[in-house]
């Protein structure tokens, strides 16, 4: 391969100042996201939001379409308001130490007004400390660990989706109300998502006198088969509070293969239902499915002749993000469209509507109101509201 | 004995597909002394080939032609597709650095590995397919006597895998090729100054091995229904234990070892708990490592001064 | 023909002829005249001023994970580099030397011992779990240790996300040691000589400050007795061996020499993230310190720095599309100028690629508009330039797809092609690159910067296997 014979030092030497130009190009947009004085109209509204998302690396299933549903968000809002709002990916692969990154790199970025996401709560304890310095308001579109808003530790945080605390109980109360369990198997995905729901709920169904055992998985394991074997004949309920959809149809058909008859029980992670689909279980979720919700339905129509399929963490970013614009908004017209301002705005949004089917407004901690779950059953094919 | 019976059936399911990803990496390293660290995603990609050979056919609900064929076709598209990349990776990646120092080869798999990955991620998004065997083959088919509790397709998946195994033993044994494979693997310079063309014969055990991945890779997508980027990751360090337990470089060796490793982490999932499946393999590792260094049926390795 | 033997003297005869004269050879002549101890002074104070020069925390915070993984690097180079032994497990001990600080530091089992201590006790205990990595590793010949290794790495990961239900004997309730997927957060800050360090910028000299000494201790040890030991197992343990050399006892000591150098970069990076968390310490960083080694060139002090600045650098750029660009068409022109010679064959490439851009820019624009109908992705100082060059449709995803397989079977043939094919196709070759950079890879600049990673090191393998400051080695068979 006599393709390169030079000495090493010139190459070098330009890579090295491809590197340098590169990073002083960035000097162009300092100072970015508008200036002060009288109210600006929303088309000479510019700025620009953060996405944070696992946008790669084991997650990135859900991370994609989370990304997907806030450029699409973000899209249909300019659209239909006349705005130019721009959006910055940040990809944190669900890592904690790359959300902190990108958590520094938004804040260094003037032109960034405000952010949506990180995903996961572990990424929230991370990027949260230096959004709060910077003012930076931050809108989570999945992270729902109960500590994150109840500590008052970060107080530009909110999200729309409730909490553990209030998935937990609601799933518990209806297990051992409608559903009379007296043994209940649980069984964990490893993630800080679903060990927080599992936690609750163990708790819960303990306090009840319920028998409960735990498990847990990986989510790259495809074969359940191991633990569906060993899943007792007096068990009433599985319970799978996971975030992929798919592993536990797989794990259901598994119980079918091998004569298992408990019911499955999950959480809205499981709301997906091209993925799962398993006759006669239940799941719980922060939202219905939007496609049952009439006005909710084209958009999701929309999204998927762009985009394709989805479940249930993208719908939520929307919302996030129409949240985080709206806010955006409301600053220029009052005048000042800076990081703080956002931030108030944002707690500030009361959105009537939104793609959740419920109307949107944030309490003193950043949970957003009403936080209602609805369980669903699946029944003849479909999902179908049962509370 | 009704769940161990169960077991025995998921760990030789498991087992047969690692022993065929197992052959590729012990065929490869065999020949070239090179762990192949992309093979893992040559199985993801014939993997991906099955499932769009499936959905060009019409989908697991309505396929265009009857089912039997549905799977040829997949098998072949898979297998194929799978066959050619391991040969054009052979190529243009490894082949430059026959004579460089080990690290180099090595760290372009490892490369290799990452860039297909990324590829198969930029191609075909990161949404998971799902081959929805169910629909294909009812899981009521297969066998329901008494303990055993087995569905065609897993049934599909033991038997078929060893018919290739079979027919992979007997080829290497017997046929021309299959002897100068054996050739070359013992002493290359020998080989070529013997008349083997050793490029051929090189590119031949990239193929074999490639088309066993991929075929691994759509029986995988059908067993465990679900096809994404990753899945050439940990298949692929699983299968790497067995080949490396087995003894690396030797075929009935990749095949025990997979075997091995399959019922391993069956049984431990199941009498124990998953959390310690992949603790127990990697002990099992340790173990063989220590005990026989170059394997269970690996030769000592004389090392040539 | 091959030369015979393995000898370093020899395989550098090439370079030194290649050794130009001219102004860069003769600064490149003084530099290494210049004493070590010097160029370190020098080293040091142009990374310091670092900080003053820019305002923003993201550059400073991108300096730091820089100099951990020029540390990291620097560590690793003592296993693969010096010794020769393919540890493909590194990065467990960094994980290891992380965790360990956590623990010694954080409200998770309420110990919270003073830095200096608990930096001292992780630095032993990773140079002792080294230590026990390298016993069963003595018996194993390279590639088998890269594979027990690389298990040990992903077993590394599994153990931390599951050790959070420990029932230990004497014990009714399980005990969280690691947090499990939460992993432990609230870790306290490093607290050396009466200084608490907080920020970004803290921690940034307090890296360098360790980097600086680890470097000098690295290049005493290099020039040792030990260092030329490793040098000699390196290149052929058996002979090493029969010339009474303790071959194993320095194996062991390798292991444990780049465990400690990683541990000690865990704790600082704990502190730093004020957590640790599983997801850490997977795969792709370690892809990412092996790049750096790399494409430095193995066996090289400088060479490590070079590579940790090179890949860290451009990685973290590589986040942003307006950044990204700058890299990829900045190294587009630099492979032209290094492999086009003489320059008016160069410049007759660049004039035509710069052509056909037009050309199709003005008859397929002007015969199908939606051709010209989107923008780039990138809002940089060339965006409009290649707005007005390029082909870009409106929605380009499949397109773009369709272009990449091409870009990559073309880029592949044309390697294997003669020089007259590889001229003729030079000039598709490149608009093709920038069309798919445009229209596909930047829609995804988060995969596209773990493609590019995947692309570099099969790309500097290939050219260039011993990197950009290793020694050329040549092996007999």
């Amino acid at each position: 391969m006599a393709l390169i014979r030079a000495s090493r030092t010139p190459m070098l030497i330009l890579a090295l100042a491809a590197v340098v130009a590169a990073g002083c190009g960035d000097d162009d947009d300092d100072g970015g996201g508008g200036d002060g004085g009288g109210g600006t109209s929303a088309a000479d509204c510019t700025g620009t939001i953060g996405v944070m998302a696992p946008i790669t690396g084991d997650a990135a299933e859900l991370g994609e379409e989370q990304r997907n549903w806030a450029r699409f968000g973000l899209d249909r809002f300019n659209r239909e308001n006349g705005s130019k709002l721009k959006m910055v990916e940040g990809d944190t692969q669900l890592d904690p130490g790359q959300a902190s990154t990108v958590a520094q790199q938004f804040v260094s970025d003037d032109a960034i007004v405000g952010v949506v996401g990180p995903a996961g709560s572990q990424e929230v304890d991370a990027a949260g400390p230096l959004f709060d310095r910077a003012g930076l308001g931050f809108v989570s579109q999945s992270a729902t660990a109960t500590e994150l808003t109840e500590s008052g530790d970060y107080p530009t945080f909110s999200r729309v989706v409730p909490k553990d605390e209030v998935q937990g109980p609601t799933d518990a109360d209806y297990m051992i109300d409608e559903l009379g369990v007296k043994n209940v198997l649980i069984v964990d995905d490893q993630t800080s998502y679903s060990t927080g729901i599992a936690d609750v709920l163990e708790d819960e169904l303990k306090k009840e006198g319920v028998q409960t055992t735990r498990e847990s998985v990986n989510q790259k394991q495809t074969d359940f088969s191991a633990i569906v074997s060993r899943i007792a004949d007096d068990t009433d309920v599985v319970f799978l509070p996971w975030q992929l959809a798919a592993n536990a149809q797989q794990f259901g058909k598994q119980m079918q293969e091998q004569g298992k008859d408990a019911v499955i029980f999950g959480s809205d992670g499981l709301f997906s239902p091209d993925d799962f689909s398993i006759a006669g279980s239940y799941v719980s979720a922060f939202a219905p499915d939007i496609t049952s919700i009439p006005e909710s339905k084209p958009i999701g129509d929309a999204y998927s002749e762009k985009y394709g399929e989805f479940g249930t963490f993208g719908p939520p970013t929307y919302a996030a993000i129409e949240v985080v614009a709206t806010a955006i908004l409301a600053a220029c017209e009052g005048g000042d469209p800076s990081r703080e301002a956002v931030a108030d705005q944002i707690r500030q949004v009361k959105l009537d509507e939104s793609i959740l089917g419920q109307p949107i407004s944030f309490d003193e901690n950043g949970d957003i109101r009403r936080a209602k779950f609805f369980i669903f059953k699946i029944q003849g094919g479909n999902f179908e509201l049962v509370q | 004995m009704d769940f161990f019976v169960q077991q025995l059936v998921n760990g030789l399911t498991l087992g047969s597909l690692y022993a065929l990803l197992a052959l590729g990496y012990s065929i490869v390293y065999g020949i070239l002394k090179l762990l192949n660290f992309a093979h893992g995603e040559v199985y993801m990609m014939g993997a991906f080939m099955g499932y769009f050979t499936l959905i060009a056919l019409g989908g697991a609900a309505s396929p265009a032609v009857p089912v039997a064929l549905v799977l040829v076709l997949m098998f072949l598209a898979a297998g194929l597709s799978a066959g050619l990349l391991g040969v054009a990776i052979e190529r243009f990646a490894y082949r430059p650095l026959r004579d460089a120092p080990r690290i180099a080869p090595l760290i372009t798999a490892l490369g290799m590995s990452f860039f297909l990955q990324s590829t198969a991620l930029l191609l075909f998004s990161a949404d998971v397919r799902n081959m929805d065997t169910s629909e294909l083959i009812s899981p009521a088919t297969g066998i329901h006597a008494g303990p055993l509790d087995i569905s065609l397709i897993r049934i599909l998946v033991i038997v078929s895998a060893a018919l290739l195994m079979v027919a992979l033993a007997r080829f290497v044994a017997q046929t021309k090729l299959g002897k100068a494979m054996r050739a070359v693997a013992y002493d290359r310079e020998a080989a070529e100054m013997m008349g083997i063309d050793v490029n051929r014969t090189i590119v031949a055990a990239f193929f074999i091995g490639s088309v066993l991945a991929g075929a691994a890779g759509v029986m995988v997508g059908l067993v465990f229904d679900r096809v994404w980027h990753l899945m050439g990751f940990t298949a692929g360090l699983k299968a790497f234990t067995a080949a490396v337990v087995g003894g690396i470089g030797n075929i009935p060796g990749a095949m025990l070892g997979g075997l091995l490793i399959g019922l391993a982490e069956a049984f431990t999932a199941g009498y124990i708990s998953t959390t310690f499946q992949n603790l127990i393999v990697f002990g099992i590792l340790i173990v063989v490592m220590l005990v026989r260094p170059t394997g269970l049926l690996g030769s000592p390795a004389i090392e040539k001064v | 023909m091959a030369p015979v033997g393995v000898d370093e003297w020899v395989a550098r005869l090439e370079e030194r002829r290649e050794r130009r004269g001219g102004i860069v050879g003769r600064a490149l002549a003084a530099w290494d005249g210049v004493a070590p101890v010097w160029r370190l002074v020098i080293f040091a104070a142009l990374v310091a001023s670092v900080p003053f020069l820019t305002d923003s925390d993201f550059v400073v915070r991108v300096g730091v994970n820089t100099l951990l993984l020029a540390m990291l690097a620097l560590g690793l180079n003592i296993v693969v580099g010096w010794a020769g032994l393919l540890d493909l497990g590194y990065i467990a001990f960094y994980g290891f030397g992380a965790y360990t600080y956590a623990l010694l530091a954080s409200d998770q089992i309420d110990v919270h011992l003073s830095s200096w201590l608990a930096i001292l006790i992780v630095v032993v205990a990773c140079a002792l779990l080294g230590f026990l990595l390298g016993l069963p590793s003595r018996r194993l010949i390279g590639d088998y240790l890269a594979i027990v290794t690389l298990f040990f790495g992903q077993v590394f990961v599994e153990l931390v996300t599951n050790l959070d239900r420990v029932t230990l004997p004497g014990d009714d309730e399980p005990v969280d040691i690691t947090g499990g997927p939460n992993g432990i957060a609230g870790v306290d800050p490093i607290n050396l000589l009466g200084i608490e360090f907080l920020t970004p910028t803290d921690y940034f000299y307090l890296s360098l400050v360790v980097l600086v000494v680890l470097i000098g201790g690295l290049y005493l040890i290099d020039n040792s007795r030990t260092g030329r030991a490793w040098r000699a197992i390196r290149e052929d343990p058996l002979a090493a061996g029969l010339m009474t050399m303790p071959v194993k006892r320095l194996k062991l000591l390798a292991f444990a020499f780049g465990a400690a150098v990683a541990g000690l970069a865990g704790s600082i990076f704990a502190a730093l993230q004020i957590g640790v968390f599983p997801r850490n310490f997977e795969t792709p960083f370690l892809i990412l310190i092996y790049a750096a080694v790399i494409l430095g060139g193995a066996g090289s002090i400088t060479g490590m720095l070079a590579g940790a600045a090179v890949v860290g650098i451009s990685f973290e750029l590589l986040r942003e599309p307006d950044e990204a660009s700058w890299i990829f068409y900045a190294g587009i022109l630099l492979a032209l100028v290094i492999t086009v010679r003489p320059w008016t064959r160069l410049a007759a490439v660049l004039a035509g690629v710069v052509a056909l851009g037009l050309a199709l820019h003005a008859v397929v624009g002007g015969i199908w508009p939606e051709t010209v109908a989107g923008s780039p992705q990138a809002d940089w100082t060339f965006s409009s330039a290649i707005d007005g060059w390029l082909l870009l449709p409106e929605d380009p995803r499949t397109i773009g797809n369709w272009a990449f397989v091409a870009l990559v079977v073309l880029a592949v043939w044309l390697s294997q092609a003669g020089p007259r094919a590889r001229l003729l196709a030079l000039v598709p070759l490149v608009y093709l690159a920038a069309f798919v950079w445009e229209n596909r890879l930047m829609l995804d600049p988060s995969v596209t910067r773990q493609l590019m990673l995947g692309a570099l090191l099969i790309v500097v393998m290939n050219l260039r296997p011993a990197g950009l400051f290793g020694a050329k080695r040549i092996e007999v068979a």
